[in-house]
């Protein structure tokens, strides 16, 4: 163990972990049901909002 | 030289944790299909039309990112109606293709009336996030 830091052990069991998977046992007939969070970054929309628009006019002004 | 390592490590955790914050995300068309092509062209060849019909104070832009028909005339009825439909076209395909999730065609409206709102000439009709119409 001490030829290997802590630090890469740490890092390969958290590969490990990640490449895991999961399954989960229960009822089929009653699924259950996983709200996932999506975060929507609101600068990046209007980015993209803006660029299509100024699309929009140009193609329109032409 | 271990102490080193934890440090560097520490540091690109936290770099890169900042990274996301750092940079807007990058939301696009990830497949132009015939249908998002359609909707931005059609935009495109009836957008002199929304400007005019703005500046005349006939429809204004909503704060839900649609145009709305402000005298209810018969033309602009029509219009209003097929430029929202295209609208709802690109923003539905920009929430599903980006998987913004159950809310997302909301943000992406929104992001999307917040450019008109900063888009609009001087003397069009805009609403406010309150739902206030207003003359920018």
């Amino acid at each position: 163990m001490k030829a290997m830091p802590k630090i890469v052990v740490l890092f390969l069991a958290l590969i490990a972990l990640a490449g895991c998977t999961v399954k989960a046992v229960g009822d089929p007939n009653r699924p259950i049901t996983i709200n996932a969070n999506v975060v929507v970054d609101i600068r990046g929309l209007k980015q993209t909002a803006n660029n299509i628009e100024d699309m929009v006019a140009q193609g329109g002004a032409k | 030289m271990k102490k080193i390592y934890t440090t560097l490590f520490v540091l690109c955790l936290v770099l890169g944790s900042a990274l996301p914050v750092c940079k807007a995300a990058d939301y696009d068309f990830k497949e132009l299909t015939p249908e998002i092509k359609k909707a931005l062209s059609n935009r495109q060849t009836r957008y002199a039309q929304i400007q005019a019909l703005k500046r005349e104070g006939v429809i204004g832009e909503n704060n839900k990112g649609y145009v709305s028909d402000l005298k209810k005339d018969t033309t602009s009825t029509t219009l209003t109606a097929a430029e929202n439909r295209d609208r709802r076209i690109i923003y539905e395909n920009l929430a599903i293709q980006n998987k913004l999730g159950s809310t997302g065609l909301l943000e992406v409206q929104r992001a999307f009336a917040e450019v008109q709102r900063d888009k609009a000439g001087a003397g069009d009709m805009v609403q406010t996030p309150s739902g206030d119409w207003e003359k920018k």
